[in-house]
């Protein structure tokens, strides 16, 4: 039986956006893994938050002083600061400016 | 209650050495040496965990028709808009709180709600883990016996009678418990051995090669005579579909349940995840993605063949132990596609098994005294004995999907996701841990989406069981599910209040895991 142009439309584009995808996550991760465990043999430390990542954290941070949880966020945050400061190269897409910009907060 | 007694464990994560590192530097406080809660060994080995606790039974036998049953093409549309909008972020959220905590499903629901009473929500979720297993088991146990009996070839021997063949089985006290049986010995004889020389070694291997075999069933199906029959069945757009509501309850029960949210298994999992680990690209994207990918391969594993030979496609679980047996003493070779189908069907049950037998495993090793040993055998030997009915009755195994399946499940999820939205907070969940060493970042379109629309849905999911089933045949179950759903909330709140741990005075907020 011939399958109609929108049944093999269908049926790729199901085909793409399914095990298409989820075979390129996998292999995005697992080579995410690979990198970031080079780094760590290399470096001993690696950043932990992206640049856009880090930034929310800091805005959440500024805008949420008292939060029961801004403890916790202030440290993590200290963290991916000193360790951006420690090692020479970071994990995320972090330029030296960047680094350079990114203050400790109080604890 | 305490915490877990037992001897501690110095984990060999790959990321471990580290603990003598940056990390050492916060938790080695003192002169002992680093011990702490086992992790995954590998990040394959953790997605292959994920994706085999969320592929199970329904992938295989139910989706292919379901795709059918609703629009082919349509649903598909359906389904893919509402697996990227709803399971992916919910996944992300469940697995987050699992790696944020550190600890299984009541722990959790301690360290975030706070309180002794809102730990019940936590004992909800447990309860209801344990309910699905206790009749997904015998399911595991069926198919067990088929693929041994593949093995032994009664498949193309001359006069097998499928159906026959079904009756004596299912109909046989004796050999339906004793699979049930040895179905849980299985489970246990894994699950002792921990989270990554037992769970990890063995869907290391197990879930690569059900995708292999899967493959190969869907090779040999569209290559049969009349085979793309049953591709065009399932891939050919009705775009009219789109616009009934059955269609999409179809694809949001189907994105919703289908991908493992709410079973408390993504929690479980990303409990053991180590601080250096991704949660939203692993936990969410590859869980929710790998899952129907695997349900679209078996689309292509069995409705070819179910064309090819003229098979009834609506036949459910009777595709499977029925229909598809006949297939085999007709195709060259069929013993070996027998084996290669009946193997594959019980490796995705048994993985399922693992996920879903592992969060009472955890729970019950953090909140009783007993070894990891002890919490397997109680965990395992309860569920075997609530199992037994199931395994006994097909009718009693029905009525138990029904109630759990359509109020216990969404109970669950609601439960997990109030959690992480509405007391830990979606914006807070995001930028604290979610994108912590993420492999993508997650911007704040995730914050409704938690917050909002998925409980909604599930809110919209429950009712429509309800209305559904009135003034049909389901309508007494459907009350008495309710009724129990709701019994089953203000028993658990009530005991946890009386046994539950206090939760830690001072600072509202308790620290993650790694904190």
């Amino acid at each position: 039986m011939a399958l109609s142009t929108l049944t093999w439309v269908s049926m790729l584009v199901s085909l793409l956006l399914l095990p298409g995808v989820a075979a390129a996550v996998l292999v995005r991760s697992l080579r995410t893994e690979e990198r970031k465990l080079a780094l760590l043999r290399e470096q001993g430390d690696v950043d932990s938050y992206s640049p856009r990542a880090l930034s929310d954290l800091r805005e959440w941070i500024r805008a949420n002083p008292d939060d029961p949880y801004a403890p916790i966020a202030r440290r993590r945050y200290n963290e991916c600061v000193r360790s951006l400061r420690g090692i020479d190269k970071p994990h995320y897409d972090w330029s030296d400016e960047q680094i350079a910009r990114l203050e400790l907060v109080d604890e | 209650m305490n915490f877990s007694l037992t001897t501690p464990t110095i984990v060999a994560h790959p990321y471990n050495y580290l603990l003598f590192k940056g990390l050492g530097r916060i938790i080695m406080s003192d002169s002992e040496a680093r011990t702490a809660r086992e992790e995954w060994g590998s990040r394959f080995g953790f997605l292959m965990a994920m994706l085999g606790a969320m592929v199970g039974a329904g992938n295989i036998w139910r989706m292919p028709f379901t795709t059918g049953e609703n629009g082919g093409g349509a649903f598909l549309v359906a389904y893919i808009l509402l697996l990227y909008l709803i399971a992916v972020p919910g996944l992300m959220a469940e697995t987050m709180i699992g790696r944020y905590t550190n600890n299984g499903v009541i722990g959790a629901f301690k360290q975030v709600l706070g309180s002794k009473r809102a730990q019940g929500l936590g004992l909800v979720v447990l309860i209801v883990n344990v309910a699905l297993m206790s009749y997904y088991a015998p399911i595991i146990g069926w198919a067990l016996y088929y693929a041994g009996h593949s093995v032994l070839m009664t498949f193309t021997q001359p006069g097998f009678q499928p159906q026959a063949f079904w009756d004596g089985f299912i109909n046989n006290p004796a050999l339906v418990v004793g699979m049930h049986t040895v179905t849980m010995a299985g489970l246990a004889g894994v699950l002792v051995f921990g989270i990554r020389r037992g769970i990890e070694r063995v869907v290391k291997w197990m879930i690569p090669l059900l995708v292999v075999a899967l493959v190969a069933v869907s090779i040999r199906g569209v290559t049969l005579p009349g085979g793309m029959e049953g591709v065009a069945f399932v891939f050919t757009p009705d775009w009219g579909y789109l616009t009934r509501g059955s269609t999409w309850v179809a694809a949001l029960s189907q994105a919703l349940f289908s991908t493992g949210l709410g079973w408390g298994i993504a929690l479980t999992y990303g409990s053991y995840l180590s601080r250096y680990d991704d949660v939203p690209l692993g936990g969410g994207l590859f869980t929710a993605i790998g899952n129907t990918s695997i349900g679209l391969l078996a689309v292509f594993a069995t409705f070819p063949v179910v064309f090819a030979f003229g098979l009834e496609p609506s036949a459910g679980s009777n595709l499977l132990f029925i229909s598809m047996a006949q297939v085999f003493p007709e195709l060259p070779g069929g013993s070996l596609w027998a084996i290669v189908f009946f193997v594959s069907f019980f490796f995705a049950t048994f993985t399922s098994g693992l996920g879903i037998t592992e969060v009472a495993v955890t729970t019950v090793s953090e909140e009783t005294r007993l070894s990891r040993t002890g919490a397997v055998l109680a965990s395992c030997g309860a569920i075997w004995v609530l199992g037994l009915p199931s395994a006994y009755s097909s009718a009693f195994l029905g009525r138990m999907d029904f109630m759990f399946g359509s109020f216990g499940l969404p109970l669950a999820t609601l439960s997990i996701i109030a959690l992480v939205a509405w007391k830990f907070g979606p914006e807070r969940a995001r930028v604290l841990d979610l994108n912590r060493n993420a492999g993508i970042y997650v911007g704040s379109w995730w914050n409704p989406v938690v917050k909002y629309v998925i409980p909604v849905v599930m809110m919209f999911i429950l009712g429509y069981g309800v209305y559904s089933s009135i003034g049909t045949a389901n309508q007494r179950l459907m009350l008495l599910g309710v009724a129990f759903m709701g019994a089953l909330v203000v028993v658990s709140t009530v005991v946890m209040s009386v046994v539950g741990d206090e939760p830690p005075s001072g600072s509202a907020a308790v620290p993650g895991g790694d904190d």
